[in-house]
């Protein structure tokens, strides 16, 4: 890829960026292109020693906040032509109740999650109660004098126990999982908006 | 490293790029290559959270026929170096600390 490819494949995957930090950048990437060529290498070379277009876009994403890039598209959007506007507004009734179902099914789906995510929580610290609970019985089986009833609640302890440990490194896992996928959700909905007009 | 202290390491390395003269994106990025790697996004950001805090200056100037931004200290960057000192003295004494209690025979 020359600089020029690399630039405007830069600049087409940015669009979503505010006009003058955009022109900014690939200021920047152009004198840092030219500065390796001036310092021995091809242009290609030079290219490729700065990197992936996806590399610098995803890098780009996570810095620059979401208002930014929202506030970016609203004001794009300025160049409506009327019967685009008389089709928003007369496709109100429609589109208003879609959005905000969308909306509220993505938002319930993730509350969902988290809900799981709690519920499994809960487990987990019942069942370390049960394993308390277990062990105090045991002891107090064991002064009333029944040997018995006192192992099994023991035994029963143990179990509880286990499992409850066991349970706690999965949740910590599936909660860890969890927090990654909200990150990927936000780049995500990022990327929406700073993608290629369509 | 710790993603906090490598981006105050960042910053202030970059500033000691510019200290003595001034410098554009490139030549920092070589500069400081010996001693640390840096991506050229890692650096635009830098570059503009360091100005945004006015501790360097931008100027834009020609070089062989184009532009090319050359990134001047300022009174607070230098500051920022000196700080900078002062806080490492700080942790170094903190590590002496943190050593010494990992040694069995003091």
């Amino acid at each position: 890829m020359n600089k020029e490819q690399f630039l405007n494949e830069l600049r087409s995957r940015l669009n979503g960026l505010p006009r003058a930090e955009l022109e900014e950048r690939l200021f920047f990437y152009g004198e840092m292109i030219d500065d390796r060529v001036e310092d021995g290498l091809t242009e290609e070379e030079a290219v490729a020693g700065i990197g992936t277009v996806d590399e610098i876009v995803d890098q780009i994403l996570e810095e620059v906040p979401l208002s930014a890039l929202v506030k970016e598209k609203v004001r794009q959007r300025r160049g409506l032509k009327i019967w685009e506007i008389i089709l928003i507004v007369l496709g109100f009734p429609v589109w208003l109740p879609l959005l905000i179902s969308a909306f509220a099914i993505a938002l319930s789906l993730y509350v969902v999650l988290w809900s799981i995510m709690i519920s499994i929580w809960a487990v987990d610290l019942s069942l370390a109660a049960c394993a308390v609970g277990g062990v105090l019985s045991a002891v107090w089986y064991l002064v009333k004098g029944n040997p018995a009833a006192a192992g099994f609640a023991f035994g029963a302890a143990v179990i509880c126990a286990g499992l409850a440990v066991l349970l706690f490194y999965g949740c910590v896992e599936l909660t860890k999982a969890l927090i990654r996928l909200t990150k990927k959700m936000v780049l995500g909905v990022k990327a929406m908006f700073i993608g290629k007009e369509t | 490293m710790d993603i906090q202290l490598k981006r105050g390491l960042l910053d202030v390395s970059v500033l000691a790029a510019i200290k003595d003269e001034d410098s554009y994106g490139y030549k920092i990025i070589k500069d400081m290559k010996p001693y640390m790697e840096m991506s050229e996004s890692t650096l635009y950001t830098i570059l503009k959270r360091l100005e945004a805090s006015k501790m360097l200056t931008v100027r834009t100037a020609e070089h062989e026929g184009r532009l090319r931004k050359y990134y001047h200290i300022t009174e607070l960057g230098l500051r920022r170096i000196e700080e900078f000192r002062d806080d490492w003295m700080e942790i170094m004494a903190v590590y002496r600390f943190i050593t010494k209690e990992d040694s069995p025979n003091e």
